[in-house]
């Protein structure tokens, strides 16, 4: 119910919160919209001596540079769903936020913090992979970009260092001729995922697949992306829900989920390939709708 | 471990200026509380319930997950700062008098959340369907009514 | 003394409106006050420590560190409590394993959460540091946590008397059921099991107490039953006098404050340091060791004619009653007297045992035990019609109860039984059946039946008393001991009292559950409160009434029988003469006629006889059925309920709109309990105490429960009304059970309905899918 006692600083800039982090080190969290963190603050499972609130740094709108969609990691969740530019360029996104938590969650939660949280049951991770978005981190040796792919970890575990932060969010271009879809299984709206499947389908001029890709979210340390090789195998075939359903299972059968209060890892191995049908069903058709301008 | 000092916060609750001094780890809660703003509840300090809900500059957020610090400089809404709004001194809100008309409370821990999630939706979209009310009071739980006439209530109070 | 006709239907000026006052203005306004919302000045924060094992022997405790912290005023053990016993007789004797509770564990612990130490601190900082310095030692002993296991022979046991806390025997010979099961053209059979559910109120447990004037040891705390003082008083060594219990309007209880919650913890606390202190419990400490529902498991054997008439019906009940008694045997014994709902069942048995694990300990839940059974009695009814080819609705219509017949326990029913309508009503009120929305979905339509007793076992020799008292300027004071759950409790005191004398409801004030200042009424559980304090109100006012009545005649020269009591007048009909309240009181006054009234209400009562089976039970039930259109995904087993109907006889609808509030929550909380919520135990450890883990449903995930109300008029509350708070949750776990065997032939016979286990059923029936070659039932 009440938090253990910690020391408080405000960071104006990212700079600022490095430096904060490079001195007080593994003491030492970084508060953006608290959603995830402050409940284990509460709970007193988590008690750093630090907490350097990010929130002061603000952040500008989000931007579009060469089709590269550019957003502040400080970003809402709220401004993710609702923003036109976002529901526009990058619908995948829009959708994956409406479907964190309550109102107030997304009134407060960024995607830098979710990010960073790297929770596998966590809706923008699963996004963010799927859309083969990277990250802008500044460190006290300065700034690097990474591939989300490469950010995420495992539970809970990022590639950050315990003096870094990340200041931006880039997701490409959408191709032309691409859809999308994110699909969740929660056992309530707005839960955690069971199980989760985002798939974006790109079609040619033909209207077979040019390429496609779907990962998975909850059924492993992190989202995890379905084999290439057996996404590889759709491009040049016309769009067919039984070649999906093929592609999902034989992708879902590597899963090795775990069991937990909600649900077994069987179960959520199973779901995942029938969501993996889904998704990559309904990407091609929402690619087929999209005509050629993106 | 150490504590911090104690900081001055100042904010505005249902547009009164006010100041506390707090340690940084006192959730904004739990200091409007001690204010005297017991009409924000504690139900669960894990953003889940709803029984916190207060209108940060306009938007619900969950008290339980705010440091009081976080609140410098901010504006806040609790439910008793909704009937400013009532056509009369005195009267409630027309939310308010919507939810008595259609006995959308029974032991009313939930309601102040509710009425200002309402609040802060109807404000943004004047005439949300039923199911865009539902979606958008997902997060506060009620344990009493089923929620159908607080959906009553609030659709009562769309614009035309 | 003059009987006061009770209005005809159409002759009532409040009743059978639906005003909102009170309280609920208070609630929307956002000033009411909480139990956790009083502040005293030098107010200490209370803590309850919590062993966090399920069962060990405590070999050392050592709180001086505790003790020693700055900030920390008090640190109790069991040797700081004068009698560490908390006493309940929950079976009135008849029969149930004598076992102690302690109030805190001395030397041995039974449940993960019970209760160890007691914190009384400055901040409540420093009572959650103050806990972390609680050094306690533990040593494991072998438990149990399955009642199956806990009543093998050999098994551990949880208390040394024994693990099998009470049975009850219900209905006929043995051997003349069996004949009779042996001569059925079918028998069906059918295992049943419910889980562990918390009543998650949005109010976590919470008190504050102080000394008041006298000594005396004050707590105004949200509870259900202000009569625990007693139990307090003998806790802390002292007169019953000593202690004072205050109910503050409650955030919810559904049964989970109907025990003590934080009241021992609070009064030791405040006795010891004799300073306020405030006690409110953390939620994940509510969700991990508060009492919570009775899973069941149950057996049940229908032998049937060809035509679907029950001619037997055997029926076995396990309760698990977790670590301590609490109200078990009254669960179990609810259970067993319903077992058969509501049914003519000529050759019956039903037996109901509570048994011991090492588990949070399990007591009263809105239904208590009469609701679990329905999820067994009418699944086997739609077995029934599905094995003989039958319409369901037929094969409930040739069984149902009549006013006149009996029921297992020998008694005959004697109000109206509307059963059969309600069925009709609730599944007319659904319309069409939907389409299914795509492929790989399936829709089906279910309903079920129920009878829900209302008011306490009769050889508990109820009573309630209300008082009231006419003020000099013509306002009306209420005083009743009726404590609120939200549910309109003490608003609606006020309605009846207003129906009867005439005033506003802005005239009455209503002051309730004190055990210093108001009148006894017993417990606002049981569904009792309106057939109990509304029929002492309602005696109360009438008792006025006749009172005042002469008094008036005579100042307006008018015959008694003439005049009418309204808008805080008492007037001839014709207009010709009348008198304010105040006017009225000023001459009582004058002539030293009392304008107070102290009314009482007697429950009848009645035996029980545990040796045959047979005798009094409880004074009467309330009659519903629920509907249910379902969409099954057959693909991933989640169950969408597409639309819900409820219909129930209450007799008389005081407040319609809050008969329609009580029925649709209480759908709610069994749609809940039929789909997802559970508390998951492994091995008597919590698998997760987060609310966020507890899937109570939200605003999107069920329809507008439809309500349908009948009013037969018959029920023994004021006005013919019979009671409605609990009734209402019980259908909703059957209801959805034969929807979804209806949509896809697959039966759950365990709850929850979750998607996984609903997959397991279709696995188990090798549906095929009209999706893809190889569905989700090819390997």
């Amino acid at each position: 119910m009440v938090a253990a006692p910690f020391r408080y600083q405000r960071a104006a800039s990212f700079e600022e919160a490095v430096a904060a982090l490079a001195e007080h080190g593994e003491d030492a969290k970084l508060l953006a919209g608290g959603q995830s963190l402050v409940p284990m603050l509460n709970l007193r499972v988590a008690r750093p001596e630090w907490l350097i609130d990010l929130n002061p740094v603000g952040a500008g709108p989000v931007a579009e540079a060469g089709g590269v969609l550019r957003l502040p990691a400080l970003t809402r969740h709220r401004v993710l769903e609702s923003d036109g530019l976002v529901r526009r360029r990058c619908p995948l996104l829009a959708e994956a936020a409406s479907l964190v938590g309550n109102v107030r969650t997304r009134a407060r939660g960024t995607i830098g913090g979710s990010l960073a949280h790297a929770d596998p049951a966590g809706e923008l991770p699963l996004a963010a992979l799927t859309l083969g978005a990277e990250v802008s981190v500044l460190g006290p040796a300065g700034a690097r970009d990474l591939l989300v792919d490469e950010l995420l970890i495992s539970y809970l575990t990022t590639a950050l260092a315990p003096d870094e932060v990340i200041t931006e969010v880039r997701v490409p271009a959408p191709r032309p001729r691409q859809g999308w879809s994110f699909l969740e299984l929660t056992r309530r709206t707005s839960d955690w995922m069971v199980a989760g499947a985002a798939a974006l389908v790109e079609l040619d001029e033909r209207g077979t697949v040019a390429a496609a890709s779907l990962a998975f979210g909850g059924v492993a340390e992190r989202p995890v992306a379905a084999p290439a090789e057996l996404l590889g195998g759709l491009s040049g075939e016309p769009p067919a829900e039984q070649r999906f359903a093929r592609v999902a299972d034989l992708a879902a059968a590597t899963l090795r989920p775990e069991d937990d209060v909600h649900a077994s890892g069987t179960y959520r191995r199973r779901v995942a390939g029938v969501l993996g049908r889904r998704s990559l069903n309904q990407a091609a058709i929402r690619a087929r709708a999209s005509g050629e301008t993106p | 471990m150490t504590d911090g000092d104690k900081q001055r916060v100042s904010f505005t609750v249902n547009g009164e200026a006010r100041e506390a001094w707090v340690f940084p780890h006192e959730s904004l809660l739990d200091v409007l509380r001690d204010a005297g703003c017991h009409e924000v509840r504690y139900g669960c300090g894990e953003g889940v319930c709803g029984t916190c809900t207060v209108l940060l500059d306009g938007e619900p957020v969950s008290a339980c997950l705010l440091f009081a610090v976080q609140a410098e400089g901010c504006s806040l809404l609790t439910v008793r700062g909704l009937a400013q709004g009532a056509a009369q001194p005195g009267e409630p809100h027309p939310l308010q008098a919507s939810f008595l008309r259609n006995g959308a409370a029974q032991c009313g821990f939930c309601t102040p959340g509710m009425l200002l999630t309402a609040w802060a939706l109807l404000r943004r979209e004047p005439h949300p369907t039923r199911e865009r009310i539902r979606r958008e009071l997902c997060g506060n739980l009620c344990r009493c009514t089923g929620y159908s006439k607080i959906l009553d209530a609030i659709e009562d109070c769309r614009q035309p | 003394m003059t009987e006061t006709t009770v209005p005809t239907r159409e002759g009532y000026r409040i009743v059978g409106r639906s005003p909102a006052h009170h309280d609920f203005a208070d609630k929307v306004a956002g000033s009411l006050l909480y139990a956790a919302d009083w502040q005293l000045p030098g107010m200490l924060h209370g803590k309850v420590v919590r062993a966090q094992v399920p069962s060990a022997r405590i070999t050392a405790m050592d709180v001086s560190a505790a003790r020693a912290l700055p900030g920390v005023v008090a640190v109790l053990t069991a040797a700081d409590v004068p009698w560490n016993q908390i006493v309940e007789h929950a079976s009135g004797g008849l029969g149930e394993l004598a076992v102690a509770m302690p109030v805190l564990a001395a030397d041995r612990v039974r449940y993960q959460g019970e209760p160890v130490a007691l914190i009384a601190a400055v901040s409540p900082q420093a009572a959650e540091e103050a806990a972390e310095l609680i050094d306690v030692d533990y040593q494991d002993l072998p438990g149990v946590f399955e009642v199956e296991a806990a009543l093998e022979p050999g098994a551990p046991l949880v208390h040394d008397e024994g693990n099998l806390l009470v049975t009850w025997n219900i209905g006929g010979d043995a051997a003349e059921v069996d004949a009779a099961m042996a001569a059925a053209d079918l028998v069906v059979e059918g295992a049943y099991r419910t889980q562990r559910v918390e009543h998650a109120y949005l109010e976590p447990e919470a008190g504050v107490g102080w000394v008041e004037t006298g000594g005396i040891i004050t707590l105004r705390v949200a509870t259900q039953v202000i009569e625990h003082a007693g139990a307090i008083a003998a806790i802390l060594g002292l007169p019953a006098n000593q202690v004072r219990v205050i109910s503050s309007y409650m955030g919810g209880g559904f049964g989970g404050k109907e025990d003590m919650t934080v009241e021992p913890y609070l009064a030791l606390l405040v006795w010891h340091t004799r300073r306020p202190v405030r006690l409110v419990f953390e939620r994940q400490e509510s969700l991990l060791a508060t009492t919570k529902r009775h899973p069941f498991t149950m057996r049940y054997r229908t032998g049937v004619r060809r035509d679907g008439t029950i001619v037997a019906q055997d029926v076995d009940i396990v309760g698990d009653a977790g670590a301590y008694p609490y109200l078990s045997a009254r669960v179990l014994f609810a259970a067993c007297v319903c077992a058969s709902g509501p049914y003519r069942v000529p050759m019956v048995r039903h037996r109901a045992r509570a048994v011991f694990t090492n588990t949070p300990p399990t007591s009263a839940f809105r239904g208590f035990g009469a609701m679990q059974v329905t999820f067994a009695y009418e699944q086997q009814l739609d077995r029934v019609a599905a094995a003989l080819g039958l319409d369901p609705v037929a094969v409930r219509e040739r069984n149902f109860l009549a006013k006149g017949d009996a029921i297992p326990t020998g008694e005959r029913l004697d109000t109206a039984v509307a059963v059969g309508e309600c069925v009709r009503r609730a599944l007319d009120a659904l319309g069409e059946p939907p389409r299914p929305s795509g492929p790989g979905r399936r829709v089906g339509r279910g309903f079920a039946a129920n009878m829900q007793p209302y008011g306490r076992t009769m050889w508990f020799r109820d009573r309630a008393a209300c008082w009231l008292s006419l003020e000099a300027d013509g306002s009306l004071q209420l005083r009743s001991g009726v404590t609120d759950l939200g549910g309109g409790q003490a608003a609606s005191l006020a309605q009846i009292v207003s129906e009867i004398l005439g005033l506003p409801l802005g005239e009455i004030g209503v002051h309730i559950g004190d055990t210093a200042l108001t009148p006894p009424a017993g417990g606002t559980f049981a569904t009792r409160q309106l057939y109990m304090s509304g029929n002492a109100a309602l005696a109360a006012a009438r008792e006025l009434r006749a009172r005042l009545l002469p008094v008036a005649a005579a100042l307006l020269g008018t015959a008694e029988d003439d005049l009418v009591f309204e808008d805080g007048m008492v007037r001839s009909p014709d207009g010709s003469g009348g008198l304010r309240l105040a006017e009225l009181a000023a001459a009582c006054h004058q002539r030293g006629v009392p304008t107070s009234h102290l009314g009482t209400w007697y429950a009848p009562t009645g035996a029980f006889d545990p040796a045959s089976g047979q005798g009094s039970s409880f004074p009467d039930y309330t009659f519903g059925a629920h509907a249910a259109d379902v969409e099954v995904d057959l693909e991933t087993g989640q169950t969408r309920v597409l639309s819900y109907a409820a219909a129930h006889d209450v007799g008389r609808a005081i407040n319609p709109l809050r008969v329609e509030g009580q029925i649709q929550g209480g759908a709610y909380q069994g749609i809940g309990y039929a789909l997802g919520e559970e508390i998951v135990l492994a091995d008597g450890n919590a698998t997760s105490t987060l609310l966020a883990n507890y899937l109570m449903p939200n605003a999107v995930d069920l329809p507008d429960v439809r309500v349908v109300v009948l009013e037969s008029g018959e029920g023994k509350g004021p006005f013919g009304a019979r009671g409605i708070g609990e009734p209402s949750i019980a259908n909703a776990a059957a209801t959805i059970a034969n929807a979804v065997a209806a949509a896809t032939g697959a039966r759950v016979t365990q709850l929850p309905i979750t998607p996984e286990r609903l997959l397991g059923a279709l696995d188990a029936l090798a549906v095929e899918t009209d999706t893809v070659e190889g569905g989700p039932h090819a390997s």
